[in-house]
């Protein structure tokens, strides 16, 4: 860097080993929790990412749900925190990531837990039927990236218009949108209106893009 | 007659125009964080009830004057023009803040970029939010365009803009057949 260039860097800190991090926290090293995955699942497991103490488990798609089903009703994790959808567009093999946050509050652990998902078969058992926090978060992530959740009693879009036809949060989504696919009200007062938002309340039923759950009248 | 007493000549028009500006009723369509500082431009602190206007109707039918106050996604667009339709005329609009009349930060595929695409909108407002004052200000530029208005003699040039004594167009007509113009 020539001298008349006279930039002034904040100092960064050189990176420690895990062991001597000061964020490293006792809630979230989970080393037995894995253990007994692994132990239950012997292929679950596809890989453990340690950063600042943290323990990030990847598991395999097709014994999710089984290993989710154990961490409720054996390893103690109850809570489920967040659940969300990544775009690794042109970063990652596997396209999608859905990572879930658990909480174990009686042990006082923190578990996080990323599923890989593909881009051409982008779908995932859904976890509804174990922890209901998971069901609008699970309508946000099949609305911004696409990722269809197997078993979702309503998979609707969570934001979107019900007729609006693309994932956004997708990278190669443009950021102002694509024009013409989020229609507006007529510009003049004369003009029809588009899109009922309250067509239910007139009996009515907007168009829908999904196949809507059987009606159980019995539950 | 008593020498005491008088009568009052004006015009429909300014009649009109007077009780409407003085009577404006917002139809409060907060939509996000500067509905905030709309609900302190109604509070006390700044007491818009010294412009007539302190009574938020949330039926649409009740109000006059629409104040879309923060951003609206395509979605609510809808909705909010649903509402304006629903509006009694005359009725006037109120683009409050930067969202709500540009789009503001919300650059992106979800926000409508500013509602004057899909209404008609009566005075912008800057600021994200505005300060209350700003609110009142704006409110105080609907009621001066209301006071302009010809709503009864359809065949009225409009003129240079009045003052609000003059809008008024009030004469007293004494007794003794004297008649002062421009003020009470």
């Amino acid at each position: 860097m020539p001298d008349s260039l006279n930039f002034h860097f904040t100092p960064v800190d050189k990176a420690r080993p895990d062991e001597q991090n000061a964020h490293a926290k006792a809630s979230t090293d989970v080393t037995d929790v894995i253990k007994a995955i692994q132990e239950r699942f012997p292929e679950a497991v596809t890989e453990v990412v340690v950063y600042a103490g943290e323990h990030t488990v990847f598991i395999a798609g097709e014994v999710f749900l089984n290993v989710c089903t154990a961490l409720k009703e054996e390893l103690g994790f109850t809570y489920l925190v967040d659940l969300a959808g990544v775009d690794r567009f042109q970063e990652d093999a596997p396209r999608y990531e859905v990572y879930y946050c658990f909480v174990n509050l009686q042990a006082g652990k923190r578990l996080r837990i990323k599923v890989r998902v593909e881009e051409d078969d982008a779908v995932l058992p859904s976890i509804t039927g174990l922890f209901k926090a998971a069901d609008w978060n699970e309508r946000e992530c099949f609305d911004m990236l696409g990722i269809r959740f197997e078993g979702h009693p309503d998979l609707r879009r969570m934001f979107m218009p019900e007729d609006f036809t693309y994932h956004p949060q997708r990278k190669e989504f443009p950021l102002l949108g694509i024009p013409g696919s989020l229609p507006l009200p007529p510009r003049t007062p004369e003009g029809e209106l588009t899109m009922d938002p309250f067509a239910a309340a007139r009996s009515g039923s907007p168009a829908k893009s999904y196949q809507e759950p059987a009606e159980n009248d019995e539950n | 007659m008593d020498s005491a007493t008088g009568y009052l000549t004006t015009t429909v028009d300014a009649v009109v125009n007077w009780a409407r500006s003085n009577s404006l009723m917002p139809m409060p369509m907060g939509l996000a964080c500067c509905a905030i500082e709309m609900m302190a431009f109604g509070g006390p602190k700044y007491d818009v009830g010294r412009f007539g206007s302190e009574a938020m109707r949330f039926s649409p039918r009740q109000a006059d004057l629409m104040i879309v106050a923060g951003w609206c996604s395509y979605k609510m667009a809808h909705a909010i023009r649903r509402v304006w339709d629903q509006m009694a005329d005359p009725k006037w609009c109120i683009a409050m803040g930067a969202c709500a009349s540009s789009g503001g930060m919300h650059r992106c595929y979800g926000v409508v970029q500013g509602i004057d695409n899909f209404m008609p909108v009566d005075v912008y407002i800057p600021g994200c939010p505005p300060r209350p004052e700003a609110v009142i200000h704006a409110l105080m530029d609907v009621q001066e365009k209301v006071r302009n208005e010809y709503s009864v003699a359809k065949d009225y040039a409009s003129g240079p803009k009045k003052s609000a004594v003059e809008s008024m167009n009030l004469g007293i007509l004494t007794s003794d057949g004297r008649t002062t113009v421009g003020g009470v």
